[in-house]
Formats: structure tokens, C-alpha cells, sequence
């Protein structure tokens, strides 16, 4: 039976969720749409009264623990992240050495390197393109806590509030601190306690990365610094100090404390970066190290329990809009340390449902710490163990930018999004006179045959001053288009959607100019006349420059398609709409291979490529795209050829490539093959092998023994879980598509975003639905498909329906 | 010998007693009685050995080498670069002005923590250009600027100060010594230099610098004897024989010095001074029998000094030991030791190492009760390093009665070792080889016990209470933690399970092979390339993750893969058991389920070690 309802108080999740947005509201937390400029100054934010804290058992659902600290020789596997969406850090949690290597996501070297090599393609160095660097290193020394003389040692991650806690016993006394980086101080901070009449004793340093020189300031207990790139780029950062007992004051260039009985330290910076490509991308007025001090010294007015609540306010109100749960681990699982439980995952081969869900929620935690205004997550999120982050640290557009940003809306987190589409805005000038000017320079093999050119495009590296590197990437901007127009089928938010339309546009006039139209013979030996894409590298392999390839074509598709349905939602540009749509209607599409049985990559029945490449370039139309669907509405032979494709590419790449495969698997209804994706991915990384490092972060090993971090698997995997859930596209959901032997026992997830506008809830036993509540958010109708059922629903947004006795 | 897969069944007197052990252990097992197999009683027949090895070196005197000594050694501030030690050139520090301020230091600072030798090493013969000096009779003689009062004066200030002293020689006759075979041998008349080699002149020793001696010839035990004489008189109680072979990095007959050794112990004996014979370097295990038979103790591994600005490292070769440590446990006993090399952990700077890097080093030597004899500047130490070279009950462990620790855990980065004291408490030490900080868990079962037992850390003199099954901690990198456990009574119930039952499955080349040391008698080998061993109808009570113990036999460190049902499995190296007639105990983590389970070991593409049997916790 179909109730609509509200939520009932029995619902695990679904409650917690409520409560959370309210105390999010309570809080005056920012979750709306349009966040902060990179490094402003704020107003005070509302402090709560009451402590918004979770109780311990409720929080431990949501922690990561080790019995460890990390190296500081290794912080990208050991590190423990913090972000507040723009300001970020890794901790080393030694007692004895708190490393923390912070990031501001706009400390970006470079600048619009719009001058071509001879090849006609970009430079890719980190003078001319640029490259993410370290802001800051902070260093707490405490002589005496060295951690041969520690017991009972342990950090935690606490994924709901955004709280790394260490702990230990030291000639007894339990010292304690707590990490944070606060959206609403815009501010990290450090906090150490301790019970049994213990204190702290020792030298607060902080230190540019690129030879600035720290300046202290006596009266005001401060340490800072500023500087600026060669790129005009100015930034600073500030630390200060502050303890209830003890002394602290400056010395030289640091601040030393002795016999502190707690401590709490502040630390900010960031730079004058603006996300305006009229204004240069700098905001002249600002002065970052000025503007750090105050916002250090403003905190550290408050007590460190005031700074804590106002930031677990903020964060749990957003962390709080999905729960999940795929069912009980073991009491011996649960005993172990995330660290040996990933080991003993891999070691023994039992599912851990409880891990396995917690690294959905770790993907959630380093969306909400690295994605909320400013500028998106780059191929290492936020965070850096160094100055030379490979390629950059930048975003790629052929496939990790895109990964990354497939969960926020999957996940509750459509607010995170609003990053990743403000940085395409405001690149856009940038880009459009980019690609108006060079695109077609002769030197470029991708340039438009046919001489015309317009819109924009973009190469396979972007930076955040408008300028591309490395190859120019054609179909880049259908892709982004793609991710940017789901996000609307997510929400149905049309004041989005009208912002965005620039984009999608700019994108479709460019296709427009570039289509070329070729005759071909179908296998029936007709002959037809049909568009297809100028020359192109389908990423990353096989030939460089070839017509039609199929990972244009199905993006083409789509961003036509989406062109057509955006300016029927706006009342804009309908008949130009239209005039699209039967260009959409020519596109040539990949057909079958008679020779390999496999959908085509390019248009050829050869194998021109590597067989088990990383990339998944043709299947684009499975996932992201769904044109290719499962389910009877796509030619059965296409979407066996697109099967066996999958099939051919294998099951042991790493990372991102993984994730791909686990979610062309979760939409193809494989859900074992999906979920063994998702174990590769856990298992843990060894000498730099690929897999998950001990925080968890994602291991590429780019070369034997270096295994660096691409932060986009993290998002993907966790996605892939979201898609074995629930699977939907406007007017159509399905619930539990792909769900493995491994969580078929008993389950549930709420807050699960929906294409066409809804918020999904779904319980599970036995591998069927027992209950599941959609919620609309802008959605008025869909159908609901679990097991054998098809269910009709109509809702006016806001409403909500529950359904039970499905399947 | 060290490699061979299947060598020859150990002699049957071993093997017999052996046998007869795990009988009865195997019949406590099944009665539900005394389930723990301790690891003191794994190793008594070797302690029986021991003890017979010491009884043929008791001729000499009965209290030499009854426990590891403890001293001072030159070599480590000879050999290196670090400024201001060497200033006359390499190997220069070795002067009577630097041995008397160390003979100081060492009776003011150490002497009563039980540190009491002074060992003189190569080079008090040898000039700055390292050419040596011999008396009339080839025996080796001090030279004027390094000891110009000679060596005896230096003897007497050391006794003076209520220390041992110790002296040190190449092995054979060094050519510098052989004077065209013309010099006559001190109290053997009618013998010269051409009596006691061979007529070809074979060079021996470590470094091929000395001629071998042919002790066909009654003149070459003369030499020896002329020369512990020399010492006798001179009032040395020490001597390390040096670039001794097989071993070494020598081998082939013209590197074996078995018999300079023999020769050494009956000369020694002759001079009826106590002089406690020491052998260096790398000796060839396949040799221990000889070692233990003749001497008083024998280095395991090359040296531990770095040749380089500072004494050592931790790569050179102070980690090497954890590898080569395992397969000479049980090798050591009262009357002779694994000798790790010297201990230099007395000043951090100096020494080359982290604060964790000298705990670890001071915590392997005391656990293998290797001698502990720093090489450090007793003048210049750090309070870090007094507080590791006295902690009074570190040194106890290295000092005590237990038998030598072992690897309970497979090698790699993260380790636990003990061993089990008369007592009935355990030392169990946690060491963190790898290059980032690590946690460590002993797991209580793991000894064969369960429950809780209390935990006294002796680095940080703590007692750290009750813990229940297992200890967890944090160690920095090439960190460790050393603790007394004593257990709460609990004995772990288990069930065994027999490598060569017929209810496994072998695989590939496996195969079944007696085994005198095994339980049963039998073993699976030939376990390489592909072969595997399942062990089949495991049963336990339930879900969870299980200590399991190997018992395996491997005469050197090998890697199997183990894994339970569809697990992957982790691949493990076991370290060396010593030979292939010896069996010992690991132990690995597996999760099994409530019921009938499978736990298989894959050689994969290696080879991997010879399996006695399993033994499994009903329940966790």
C-alpha cells in the first residue's frame, strides 16, 4: 500500500536527518546554494548555546580509528584530512609532533597559458599551467610525549562531526586533542586537553612551504606570514595561541607554552584569488596574511567548546542527509582498528558491511571537508604532501573531474556540487576566448576541419585561472555539460539551471560548428548520412586522431539532448532547441564489431586500442550516460556488446578505473561484479601498490613502488555503492538493482538523491524491499520499480510516500 | 645446507628426545589438560645441547661465558669517520691513553650494572699505517705508539679497576709473521714458521691474511699455545679471534678454522687462565655444533659498524639482526652465545640512530641474550642512552635463565617476539621494523594462554595492569616495546591438527616426509612451485578471527602464502627454525566461521616451509 506520510519515529536514519537540518538551521549554518569567495572576511557566526555534539555511541558509527599515528614521511597514506571546503590539512596525530600540512585550494602557481607549443596543444609545466601547492606547515612539539612512552594511543575520525580526536596515556594522565576546520570560523583548530592533572609544555611553529620567512608579534601572541607567487598570487597564513593557565608567549619566530593546562591553537590563511577571470582572478584589495591574522585572532576570542559546537553544527547538518547501513559486521571486525580491518578484509575475504559502508561515508566526509565554495576538488581533493603533486594536482576533464562530483548528488550532498558548477562559470569567459582564438590554430590536430569555430571547449587539464594544459580535449565539454545538467535532474532547481545555461549552450554551439557529416553503411548495406564528431583521441588510447569516435558521439548525444530539454524547462531558445535535437537526431551511434563482439570505441570493428585500458571512454552511454539501458529500451545486441566490452576490460585496474567498472556493472544488474570492484578498491595499498592507504585515501601506483593519491576513486567507489542501491533516471527509479549476497541480509539507506527530483529512503531484508519512502524535492511523478513491482507515484514537492510489499 | 629442502634426518639422539617430548604434548591436548605448548619447553632439547656444549668448554673454567658478558669494545670507535676520532688515521683511536679513559669510565659509569670487560680489538699490534709488529717468536707484539708501555700494564690498570680485560687476533699465521719459515716458535724447539703452514702457503681467515696453519704438525698447536701464553702472562681474560671460517664470508677447506679453534680452547687451556674464547665474524651456522663445542661465543653476523661518519646505522646492519637473529636461538646456552656484535646506543648522535632505533637495538640483544658490549665513548654519553645501557631490568632479561627469544609472529615489518621464564611469565617484545610508526599486538594466545594477564613495561618501568588477551601499542618507526606478561592462569583451549593427517589435501609437488622433530614423526614438504597443503574440517565454535600456531620446520626464512576458505591470504615469511631437523612455532591471524573450515598454505611461486602440524583455538 502507497501512504504518504510523514517520517515515522522508528526510521533509524530518517529522523537523525531531520534533526540534523534543523540544528544546521538552528546554527545559522550555510548550506544554501552559492558559497564564500575563496578568502573573505565574515561576519561572527551564530554561536549555538547547546552542544550539538553526537553522544559517543552514535558518533562511533561514523568513525575510523587506528591504534597509530602517521608518519611525516608519509602523510598522504597516513595523514588524517580536515577541510572546511576551502582551507584543508593533514595531521600526523604524534604526540609528540603534530604535523599539519595545510592547503588553501586557490594556492595554485600559473596563470592562462594561452600560448601554444608548435603541436598546437598546451604546456603542461607548473610555471606556465601552474600546479595546487602546500600553504603552510604547523608543528606542535611536545618534547616530552615521545610516543615510545605513550599507551593506549588512538586517533579517530569521526566522519559525522569532522573530528580528528587523538588520544593517550602518558605517567598517568589521558591527554587528548581534537582537530577541526571550521566553515563558519574559516579557521583549524587545535585543541589539547587532558584529565589526571597533566599540562603542555613546548613550540608552536608555522612555515611556508615555498622559503617565506614567519614573523611573530608579542602583544598580540601571533605568528604569520605572507608572500607572493610570480603569478601575482598573494597569500598568507596566521597561528595564535591561546591557554586558560600556563604561559604562552612568542619567541623568535614561534609561540612556546609551558605548563598549559589545555591549549587551544588557530590556525587560517589563505589567498587573494578571486573567481572572476574579468577581475584577473585576484581580488586586489585583499591582503591574505592581514586578513588570517584577524580571522585567528577573532577565534581565538572564543572558547575552544564554542568553536567546536558552532563547527559540529555546521557539519553534521550536512554529513546528517544520508545514513546507510549494509548490514552487521562481525564483534571480532569491530575490534579491529580500520587500519587491520582493511588488511583482514583483503586477508580473509569476509564481507565487512560495516567497513564497507563507512568508506561510502569517508567519501561523503572528504566531499564536505574540500567541497563547499571556492573552488572544486582537484585529483587530490584538497590535500598535498608536497609542492609537486602529479599532473599537477589539477583538474582533469576526461573522466576524474566528473568522478569526483558523481556522488554529491547520489549522496545528499547536492550542495557540495555548487563548487564544481561556479568553477565551470567562471572559467567560462576564459575558455570561450580561449577556444575562439586557439582552437583552431593549424598546428592543432583537433582543430575543425570545416574552419568554423564558437562556443567553447577545453583541454584535458584545467587550472584555475581560465587556462588549459597538456592536449586539447574536444568532447570535455559535453562531458562537463553532463554532469552539470544532472545535477538539475537532481534538484530540479531552475534557478541552477538558468546559471548554468552559458555553459551548455557555449558547449552545444560548439559541437554545431565542429560536427562533420559523413555517409555510412549500415549492416543491412543501406546507406545513411550522418554527423560525426572531427578528429579526436577517445581517452587515452589507440589512435590520436580519429572521426566519430564513440566517447564524443554519446556525449554529443547527450549534451544535445539535455540542450533540448534545458530551453523547454527555461521557455529559452526553444526553437533553437529544437533545430539541436534533430542534429541529436543524425549523430551517428556506435554499432556492435562483427570482429570482437564488443561496442565499437571508435568507428571500426578493430581493436584499436589497449584491451584492459583504465579508461571506459566508449561506455559512456551505460554510465554516466544512460542510453544504454538494460532493461529492454535499448537494442538488446547493444547492450550486449557494451557487456562484453566491459567484460574485455577486466576486473584488476586500480583506483578510478575500479570505480568505473563497478558502476557500468551496477547499472548492467551484475551486482557481484560491482561489489568485487568495490572490495578491489579497499584492498590495502602495499609499497605504493594500488588500493586504500591507511586513511583510506585512494593508492594509483604510478610507477613500481610509488603509489600517489587520486582522491576521484574515493568519490567513485563510494558512488558505485549509491548506484547498486538505487538506480534512477527522470521518471524512473529502480530500488536495490544491484544488491550483492554480501548486504542482502538486512539494510537501509536514506537521503539517497533521485534523478527527477526526490529524496529516496529504502530498507531492505533478505535481499528485498521491506520499505521504501521517496521524498519529492521538486519531482511530481515517477515510476518505482523493485523486484517484480512497478509502482506509479505522484507528488507535489515536499510530499513524501512510503511503499511497502514491493517485490 | 642452509637451503636444502630435505636434508638427511637429524642425528637419531635429537630426534628421539624430541620425539618423545611431543608425545606427551600431544596426549595433554587431547586430555584437555596442559594445552599451552610454552615456548621454553620448544626449545629444551636444545638447552640439553647447550648444556652438553658447555660441559666440554667447563674444563677451562666453569664460570666463563655462564652468562653473555658485558663490557666495552674498541672497534666501533676505531671504525669510524666520526670527527675527532680518528685523527692519526683510520683505525687510530686504538691507544692505552683512549683504553685507560674508557677502562674509567666504564668502572665508574657501568661496572655496577654488571658491565665489566674491556676488549681491546684489532690493531694494538699494528702501527697507524696498520703494519704490525712480532716478537722474536711470530707472535704478535704491541706497538710503541699505540700501547708504548705494552700490553700488560694495560691489563693490570683494567684488573685494577675490578674489570676483565680482553685482547683480540686474526686467525692462522699472518704472513707479515712467517719471516721465509725461519722464525722459531716460542718453546718448541726444533719448530719454525715452515712447521706450522702449509707448504703451499694457503691463506685463510676472513680477509686471506694469514697463512693456514696445518696442525698435522705437533709445531702449529705449539704456536697457538706460545701464543695464549703470551696473553696468560700479559693477565688477559679475553680473547676474539677474528675472520674465522666457515663463516666469515669465507667458505671451502682452506677457510676452515675449526680446528685453530680447537686448538685455541686446548691452548687456553694449557695456560690455566680462564680466558673466555670469542668468535667473529658471520660464523656458519652448519658449524654451531663446533662453535659451541669450542668456544664461548660466536657472532652471528658481519659487523655492526657503519664505516661512516657515524658508528652505525640502522639499515648498516644494525637491522639486519632481526632477519638472522631466529635461526641461531637455539644455538646459545650458559657456556657460549649469539654474539649480535657490539651494542652502541650510549649517544644518539654519535651512534647514528634514533632514540627508537636504540631501544629496539638494546631490546633485540637483551631478548637473544647476545653480550651486551657498547663501542661508545663512555665519556660522552647521553642520558638516553645511560637510561638504556642500566635499566636494571632489561639487562636482567639478557642476564637470566630463559631461553633465547624467537619470533612468535611471521617476519616483516611489524613483529612480536618472546619467550617464556621460569616463572611462568612471558617476555614478549614488539618491534616495529618499517619507516613509518606502527601499532603492534602481541595476541596472548599466540604463548598458548588466554584471558587476562598482567603487563610490567620495562623500558618505561610501568606496570601497565590487566589486559585481556592481547597487548596493543603504538611504536614509532623501528620502534619497540619490551614487557613482562605474566598470565592469569588461562590455559587456551586448542585443537591439533597434523600436517601429514589423511584428511588434508596436498597439492601440486607436497608431500608427505618423516620428521624426528615433528609431532607425529611426519611433516608435509616439497612445497614449491605450486605446491599447497589444505588442511581440511577445521572446526571451531565460532565466527571470528583466530591465533592459529604453526609448527614448520625450514632451515632458512621462507614465505608461504596462508589463507582460511576463499580468503586471498597473506603471504608470510617464516623465519629460519635454524636446520631442517628442527621444528618451531609461529603464529598467523585467520578468521574462520562457526563450523567446518579449510586453512591452506600455497608455496605459490616460491618455496615455502615444511609443515609439521596446527594447532587452533576451539572459540574466541
Amino acid at each position: 500500500m502507497d501512504i504518504p506520510h510523514t517520517p515515522s519515529p522508528d526510521d533509524r536514519q530518517r529522523p537523525s536527518r531531520r534533526g540534523f537540518l534543523a540544528l544546521g538551521a538552528a546554527a545559522g549554518a550555510a548550506t544554501a546554494l552559492g558559497g564564500l569567495p575563496a578568502f573573505s572576511a565574515s561576519a561572527s557566526p551564530p554561536r549555538p548555546t547547546e552542544s550539538p555534539s553526537l553522544s559517543p555511541a552514535d558518533a562511533a558509527r561514523n568513525q575510523l580509528w587506528w591504534q597509530a599515528p602517521g608518519s611525516p614521511g608519509s602523510m598522504i597514506e597516513q595523514g588524517l584530512p580536515v577541510g572546511n571546503g576551502r582551507l584543508g590539512a593533514l595531521a600526523s596525530n604524534d604526540p609528540a609532533a603534530e604535523l599539519l600540512l595545510i592547503t588553501d585550494a586557490t594556492l595554485w602557481t600559473g596563470g592562462l597559458n594561452d600560448t601554444l607549443q608548435s603541436d598546437g596543444q598546451f604546456p603542461y609545466g607548473r610555471d606556465d599551467f601552474g600546479s595546487f601547492t602546500l600553504l603552510a606547515e604547523l608543528t606542535v612539539a611536545l618534547p616530552d610525549h615521545d610516543l615510545g612512552r605513550v599507551h593506549n594511543y588512538r586517533r579517530t575520525l569521526d566522519l559525522a562531526q569532522g573530528l580528528v580526536t587523538t588520544s593517550y596515556d602518558l605517567s598517568g594522565v589521558t591527554y587528548r586533542r581534537q582537530i577541526f576546520a571550521s566553515r563558519p570560523d574559516d579557521a583549524i583548530v587545535l585543541h589539547f586537553s587532558q584529565r589526571g592533572g597533566g599540562a603542555y609544555t613546548g613550540t608552536l611553529s608555522l612555515a611556508g612551504t615555498h622559503a617565506e620567512s614567519t614573523s611573530a608579534n608579542s602583544a598580540q601572541c601571533f605568528a604569520s606570514f605572507g608572500a607572493s607567487f610570480a603569478n601575482g598570487l598573494k597569500y598568507g597564513a596566521a597561528v595564535t595561541a591561546r591557554s586558560s593557565t600556563g604561559t604562552v608567549r612568542v619567541r623568535g619566530t614561534s609561540i612556546t607554552f609551558s605548563g598549559c593546562q589545555d591549549l587551544t591553537v588557530v590556525v587560517s590563511g589563505g589567498t587573494n584569488y578571486a573567481p572572476d577571470a574579468t577581475a584577473g582572478f585576484r581580488n586586489p584589495s585583499l591582503e591574505p596574511e592581514r586578513l588570517a591574522r584577524t580571522k585567528v585572532l577573532d577565534a581565538a576570542g572564543h572558547s575552544a567548546t564554542s568553536l567546536l559546537r558552532t563547527h559540529v553544527a555546521d557539519f553534521r547538518a550536512v554529513f546528517g542527509q544520508l545514513g546507510i547501513d549494509l548490514g552487521a559486521s562481525s564483534a571480532a571486525q569491530r575490534e579491529l582498528d580500520t587500519w587491520e580491518r582493511v588488511r583482514a578484509r583483503d586477508r580473509d575475504n569476509v564481507p565487512d558491511p560495516e567497513l564497507e559502508a563507512a568508506y561510502l561515508q569517508f567519501g561523503r566526509y572528504l566531499m564536505i571537508s574540500g567541497s563547499r565554495g571556492g573552488l572544486p576538488l582537484n585529483l587530490q581533493g584538497l590535500w598535498l604532501d608536497g609542492n609537486d603533486p602529479d599532473w599537477m594536482g589539477d583538474y582533469h576533464t576526461d573522466i576524474n573531474i566528473q568522478m569526483n562530483y558523481w556522488l554529491a548528488d547520489r549522496a545528499g550532498l547536492s550542495d557540495c556540487f555548487d563548487a564544481f558548477a561556479d568553477y565551470c562559470l567562471a572559467q567560462l569567459p576564459s575558455w570561450t576566448d580561449v577556444t575562439r582564438r586557439l582552437f583552431n590554430s593549424p598546428a592543432n590536430r583537433y582543430r575543425n576541419s570545416g574552419g568554423e569555430i564558437a562556443g567553447w571547449t577545453v583541454a584535458i587539464s584545467t587550472n584555475p585561472y581560465g587556462g588549459g594544459g597538456w592536449w586539447w580535449h574536444p568532447a570535455g565539454n559535453a562531458w562537463l555539460c553532463q554532469n552539470l545538467f544532472e545535477h538539475y535532474e537532481y534538484t530540479q532547481d531552475r534557478a541552477y539551471l538558468s546559471k548554468i545555461y552559458p555553459l551548455l549552450k557555449g558547449a552545444v554551439e560548439f559541437w554545431e560548428a565542429r560536427l562533420l557529416t559523413t555517409t555510412v553503411t549500415d549492416a543491412s548495406g543501406a546507406s545513411r548520412e550522418v554527423l560525426i564528431a572531427d578528429s579526436d583521441w577517445s581517452p587515452e588510447h589507440g589512435p590520436l586522431d580519429a572521426k566519430g569516435i564513440t566517447y564524443a558521439q554519446e556525449l554529443v548525444w547527450n549534451l544535445f539532448d539535455n540542450y533540448r530539454a534545458t530551453t523547454e524547462t527555461l521557455g529559452r531558445d526553444t526553437g533553437y532547441g529544437r533545430t539541436v535535437d534533430r542534429l541529436r537526431e543524425r549523430l551517428y551511434l556506435p554499432v556492435v564489431s562483427p570482429k570482437t563482439g564488443w561496442l565499437e570505441e571508435w568507428m571500426s570493428p578493430d581493436n584499436l586500442g589497449e584491451t584492459t585500458h583504465r579508461h571506459l571512454s566508449p561506455l559512456v552511454g551505460l554510465f554516466p550516460g544512460d542510453r544504454i539501458r538494460p532493461d529492454g529500451s535499448t537494442p538488446k545486441e547493444i547492450v550486449d556488446g557494451a557487456t562484453a566490452l566491459l567484460d574485455a576490460r577486466g576486473m584488476n585496474s586500480f583506483g578510478w578505473a575500479n570505480a568505473w567498472r563497478g558502476l557500468c556493472w551496477a547499472r548492467l544488474k551484475d551486482a557481484e561484479k560491482a561489489y568485487q570492484l568495490i572490495v578491489n578498491n579497499l584492498k590495502p595499498s602495499a609499497n605504493g601498490g594500488n588500493g586504500s592507504a591507511m586513511n583510506l585515501f585512494d593508492i594509483y601506483e604510478v610507477e613500481q613502488g610509488r603509489g600517489i593519491f587520486q582522491i576521484d576513486a574515493n568519490f567513485g567507489t563510494a558512488a558505485a555503492i549509491i548506484e547498486m542501491l538505487v538506480y534512477s533516471r527522470p521518471g524512473h527509479v529502480e530500488l536495490l538493482p544491484a544488491l550483492p549476497a554480501a548486504w542482502a541480509a538486512s539494510g537501509s539507506v536514506s537521503g539517497v538523491g533521485v534523478r527527477g527530483g526526490f529524496v529516496a529512503d529504502v530498507s531492505w531484508k533478505n535481499g528485498k524491499v521491506t520499505r521504501a519512502t521517496l521524498k519529492s524535492v521538486g519531482g511530481r511523478g515517477t515510476t518505482v520499480v523493485a523486484g517484480g513491482t512497478t509502482r506509479e507515484i505522484g507528488l507535489k514537492p515536499g510530499e513524501s510516500v512510503t511503499l511497502r510489499n514491493l517485490g | 645446507m642452509r637451503s636444502s629442502s630435505y636434508p638427511a634426518p637429524p642425528a637419531a639422539r635429537t630426534g628421539s628426545a624430541r620425539r618423545t617430548m611431543r608425545a606427551m604434548l600431544v596426549l595433554a591436548v587431547t586430555a584437555g589438560l596442559a594445552t599451552a605448548v610454552p615456548a621454553a619447553e620448544a626449545t629444551s632439547p636444545a638447552r640439553d645441547t647447550a648444556a652438553a656444549a658447555s660441559t666440554a668448554t667447563a674444563d677451562t673454567a666453569s664460570d666463563v661465558a655462564a652468562k653473555p658478558f658485558m663490557g666495552w669494545s674498541s672497534w666501533s670507535m676505531q671504525s669510524s669517520k666520526y670527527p675527532g676520532l680518528n685523527p692519526d688515521g683510520e683505525y687510530s683511536y686504538l691507544t692505552e691513553a683512549n683504553v685507560l679513559k674508557q677502562t674509567d669510565a666504564l668502572a665508574s659509569k657501568l661496572k655496577k650494572y654488571g658491565y665489566d670487560r674491556v676488549n681491546i680489538d684489532a690493531g694494538w699490534w699494528r702501527d697507524n699505517d696498520w703494519k704490525p709488529g712480532f716478537d722474536p717468536y711470530g707472535r704478535q707484539t704491541n706497538d710503541p705508539v699505540r700501547f708504548p708501555r705494552g700490553m700488560k700494564p694495560v691489563a693490570d690498570h683494567i684488573h685494577s679497576k675490578g674489570l676483565k680485560a680482553g685482547i683480540y687476533l686474526p686467525v692462522g699465521l699472518e704472513k707479515e709473521a712467517y719471516g721465509d719459515g725461519k722464525v722459531p716458535v716460542w718453546n718448541a724447539p726444533g719448530c719454525t714458521t715452515a712447521d706450522i703452514v702449509h707448504p703451499d702457503l694457503r691463506t685463510t681467515n676472513g680477509w686471506d691474511s694469514s697463512y693456514k696453519l696445518d696442525f698435522a704438525d705437533p709445531c702449529a698447536q705449539k704456536y697457538i699455545d706460545s701464543q695464549a701464553q703470551l696473553f696468560a702472562d700479559w693477565g688477559y681474560d679475553f680473547l676474539k679471534l677474528d675472520g674465522v671460517g666457515p663463516g666469515s664470508f669465507k667458505s671451502g677447506d682452506n677457510y676452515d678454522n675449526v680446528a685453530d679453534v680447537a686448538a685455541w680452547q686446548k691452548a687456553i687451556a694449557a695456560t690455566g687462565r680462564p680466558i673466555h674464547l670469542q668468535l667473529s665474524w658471520s660464523l656458519d651456522i652448519g658449524h654451531a655444533a663446533d662453535w659451541k663445542r669450542y668456544s664461548n661465543g660466536w657472532r652471528i653476523d658481519t659487523d655492526i659498524e657503519c664505516y661512516c661518519n657515524t658508528l652505525v646505522t640502522w639499515e648498516n646492519s644494525v637491522n639486519d639482526r632481526w632477519d638472522d637473529a631466529p635461526a641461531w636461538s637455539d644455538k646459545a646456552g650458559p657456556g657460549g652465545w649469539n654474539d649480535f656484535d657490539a651494542i652502541d646506543v650510549g649517544n644518539g648522535e654519535m651512534d647514528g640512530l634514533t632514540k627508537a632505533e636504540r631501544q629496539s637495538y638494546m631490546t633485540l640483544w637483551a631478548i637473544s641474550k647476545s653480550p651486551l658490549y657498547t663501542g661508545d665513548d663512555l665519556t660522552r654519553l647521553d642520558s638516553y642512552g645511560v637510561s638504556l645501557l642500566t635499566n636494571r631490568e632489561v639487562i636482567a632479561v639478557d642476564q637470566s635463565d630463559s631461553p633465547v627469544a624467537r619470533p612468535v609472529t611471521p617476519m616483516g615489518d611489524q613483529q612480536v617476539w618472546g619467550t617464556r621464564n621460569a616463572d611462568g611469565s612471558y617476555t614478549v617484545a614488539l618491534f616495529n621494523l618499517g619507516d613509518s610508526p606502527a601499532s603492534v599486538t602481541a595476541h596472548w594466545a599466540s604463548f598458548g594462554f588466554t584471558g587476562n594477564a598482567s603487563v610490567r613495561d620495562l623500558w618505561n618501568k610501568e606496570n601497565l595492569g590487566p589486559h585481556k588477551n592481547k597487548i596493543t601499542a603504538a611504536l614509532p618507526a623501528h620502534g619497540s616495546r619490551l614487557f613482562t606478561v605474566k598470565p592469569g592462569g588461562e590455559a587456551l583451549p586448542t585443537t591439533g591438527y597434523e600436517a601429514e593427517s589423511a584428511a588434508n589435501t596436498l597439492t601440486g609437488n607436497a608431500s608427505l616426509a618423516g620428521c624426528d622433530a615433528c609431532s607425529g614423526g611426519k611433516k608435509v614438504g616439497n612445497l614449491y612451485t605450486g605446491g599447497k597443503l589444505t588442511f581440511n574440517d577445521i572446526t571451531v565454535q565460532k565466527d571470528g578471527i583466530y591465533t592459529v600456531r604453526v609448527a614448520y620446520v625450514s632451515g632458512d626464512a621462507r614465505s608461504v602464502t596462508v589463507s582460511s576458505n576463499s580468503g586471498n591470504g597473506s603471504s608470510l615469511k617464516f623465519p629460519s627454525t635454524g636446520d631442517w631437523g628442527t621444528a618451531k612455532t609461529v603464529s598467523v591471524q585467520l578468521a574462520l566461521k562457526a563450523g567446518s573450515n579449510t586453512i591452506t598454505f600455497d608455496s605459490g611461486s616460491g618455496y615455502a616451509p615444511d609443515l609439521d602440524r596446527i594447532d587452533v583455538p576451539r572459540s574466541v
